[in-house]
């Protein structure tokens, strides 16, 4: 069995969302980031609810800088006299909500662009592989701040910008999995049955891409929620909210570090180590659901890749060149399509 | 052909230079129309001849004092003089100087960072692959997932926390004098070395379990290769097996990772170097940011692209050159 026909096996065991669900619960450690991920979305909803004190009110002078009490459970801040806790709990809203918007944008945005450019081909692949070279030289960070600078602070564009620029590492990935997907026995049939483009890439090509779609996006939500808190540490964030990179810079700024209070400083960190794990694990154990071939260890080098937006780009040039490799068992070997890989 | 596959790469990242300088020069014009207005705006006793002078300076300051295409004409001409603008600071020092003196502070930290993680990483991933599945290699499975997850700064912090502020190992904040005072005198080396040490630990520490899991998945692909099975068959020693056959191989892959983190090397330290108060790259970009410094954010974020593609260019070239399995897409 050729490594096309794997990948062509592998597509097609996507299966229906819940399905998909019961599988990653069946596994024990995508039980866990389920369960981590469900809690933190009844943490963020229920944060009104849940949070002892309010997070805004910065008038406590008697209760500046308590350790961790019954009172306080993880203690209060040493310049205003917040409670951390409640801190906490509002800061998972933002976290949540740029990670998982900026996530599924990521998701249209990125399938769109990779089969179109994989599907359409030509000067519509040419140009969007362009786009994709030239933007990931461009610094991201650094374009990010300029681009915060002046379009404005609000969580909107922080989103916009992200989006903007996020989309690159998942366009590659599906144009990869779509040339290949190009040349498979049912869009052939498709096409010659005489259906539009429209209709072959939205009903045969997408579905094919999907299972692909949906890992990338819970990996993709774990680097934003990174990218987010290292912009709200830098005090790039919206002004006006609690966010754990914001709590981070402001207990370093208040002097946590020079005053000893380590509660102001791990809470917000353990908050986001735990908010990263828990998507992160349900993207891996996701990995190995749709391709038992691959092992733990190898998708969390892959993962190292996906945080420098060349996320899974490797396994897919090996598959490319495997299959350049033996044209012959392509069903149509006049047009084998994965001449045009990545370094055209 | 070779030689025409390298100048066909120069030709395109040339290409790819091109669209960056222009996007670079456009990028701060879709949001400021007149820099003038945006910056100062008129104030409550300010009369019409006043602000009009302010605004004439600012313009000129910011050089929106010709349209649009002249800027563009004018922007081109200085890059072939190797000149990006100049700074809106007190003294309007040229934006290329003020590069050069903050490059080689973030270079300490960046080169030293990396060189630490490569060797770690060389040793922990051969160690790892060597003994697959077993602690050593789970150890290093579960770091990875930590680190992962883990912000860097965040680590910083904590080692801000642990080893400047309770143990006093090492200076939680840059000494503000280092840079003035620094003269390579043996005693000025040290108080770099000393500063460093926290801001290098931080990012060293994600580094040496990336560069740990690509050398052990590269190693562990080498070792299933026929070559090497032959070489044990032909009763050579582990040992020779290992350095004489796996590690070159495996050092393919590892080459590659390099020059993907050496384009990132010199603005992936923004954070980090605002946590220590670094006086390098990171902190002057953001330095600019804060004082809408444009000529200056622009001309880093140019110089960093430059360095991104020219570091990715070096490394394909280098890939083809040093691994003869690689075609170059030549039909013959």
């Amino acid at each position: 069995m050729s490594r096309q026909n794997v990948i062509l096996q592998i597509a097609r065991r996507g299966g229906s969302l819940f399905s998909l669900g019961k599988k990653l619960w069946q596994h024990p450690k995508g039980r866990v980031g389920l369960i981590l991920v469900g809690l933190l979305v009844l943490v963020a909803v229920l944060a009104p609810v849940l949070a002892p004190y309010d997070p805004y009110d910065v008038t406590q002078r008697a209760e500046k800088g308590l350790r961790p009490s019954l009172q306080h459970p993880l203690g209060t801040s040493i310049t205003t006299g917040q409670d951390i806790l409640s801190m906490l709990i509002y800061g998972s809203r933002v976290s949540l909500m740029i990670g998982v918007s900026t996530g599924i944008a990521i998701a249209f945005l990125g399938a769109l662009m990779g089969v179109m450019a994989g599907y359409v081909g030509g000067v519509v692949d040419n140009l969007i592989m362009r786009v994709v070279d030239v933007l990931l030289v461009i610094p991201t960070l650094p374009l990010i701040i300029v681009l915060t600078n002046l379009l404005g602070r609000s969580y909107f564009v922080i989103v916009l910008v992200f989006v903007a620029f996020g989309w690159t590492g998942l366009a590659r990935v599906i144009r990869s999995l779509v040339l290949v997907l190009k040349n498979s026995n049912y869009v052939k049939a498709a096409e010659l049955a005489g259906a539009s483009r429209w209709y072959i890439m939205t009903k045969h090509i997408l579905p094919g891409t999907s299972h692909l779609i949906i890992m990338n996006t819970t990996l993709t939500c774990a680097g934003i929620m990174v990218a987010e808190a290292g912009l709200s540490f830098l005090g790039l964030g919206d002004p006006t909210a609690i966010s754990w990179g914001k709590m981070l810079a402001e207990a370093q700024g208040g002097g946590a570090l020079l005053f000893g209070a380590w509660w102001w400083i791990l809470a917000p960190g353990v908050g986001i180590f735990l908010a990263v794990f828990s998507f992160m694990r349900i993207g891996i154990v996701m990995e190995e659901v749709f391709n038992p071939r691959m092992k733990a260890s190898s998708s969390i080098y892959k993962l190292f890749k996906h945080l420098n937006n060349d996320y899974l780009d490797e396994v897919f040039q090996s598959m490319e060149d495997e299959a350049n490799a033996e044209p012959a068992e392509q069903p149509n070997g006049s047009n084998p399509p994965m001449a045009e890989g990545a370094h055209d | 052909m070779k030689r025409s596959y390298v100048i066909k790469r120069i030709l395109y990242a040339l290409f790819i230079f091109f669209i960056v300088l222009t996007l670079n020069f456009f990028i701060p014009r879709i949001g400021v129309r007149d820099p003038a207005e945006r910056y100062y705006p008129p104030q409550g006793a300010m009369s019409e001849i006043e602000y009009d002078i302010i605004k004439q300076f600012t313009r000129a300051q910011y050089g929106f004092d010709v349209s649009t295409f002249q800027q563009y004409i004018r922007y081109l001409r200085g890059l072939t003089r190797f000149d990006l603008g100049t700074s809106l600071r007190p003294g309007s020092p040229k934006v290329t100087e003020l590069i050069g003196q903050r490059l080689p502070w973030t270079l300490v930290l960046s080169v030293s960072t990396l060189l630490i993680s490569l060797v770690t990483g060389l040793l922990f991933g051969t160690l790892a692959a060597w003994k697959r599945g077993r602690w050593q290699d789970t150890t290093l499975l579960n770091a990875s997932t930590i680190s992962v997850a883990l912000p860097a700064f965040f680590i910083a912090l904590m080692l801000s926390f642990y080893l400047g502020f309770e143990l006093e190992l090492f200076p939680a904040y840059t000494n503000p004098n280092m840079v003035a005072d620094f003269d390579w005198s043996w005693k000025a080396i040290q108080v770099v070395l000393n500063n460093a040490a926290l801001p290098i630990m931080s990012m060293a520490l994600g580094g040496i379990v990336g560069y740990s899991q690509t050398t052990r998945n590269s190693v562990i692909a080498v070792t299933n290769e026929d070559f090497v099975i032959t070489a044990r068959a032909k009763g050579l020693s582990h040992r020779t097996v290992l350095y004489k056959h796996v590690l070159r191989n495996a050092m393919l892959p590892l080459a590659t990772s390099i020059g993907m983190s050496i384009s990132g090397l010199i603005g992936g330290a923004i954070i980090i170097e605002r946590v220590f108060n670094w006086q390098g790259m990171g902190t002057l970009f953001l330095e600019a940011n804060s004082t809408n410094d444009y000529p200056l954010m622009m001309g880093i974020m140019l110089f960093l692209s430059a360095f991104a593609i020219l570091a990715n260019l070096v490394t394909e070239l280098f890939y083809v050159i040093l691994d003869p399995r690689v075609t170059v897409g030549d039909k013959r």
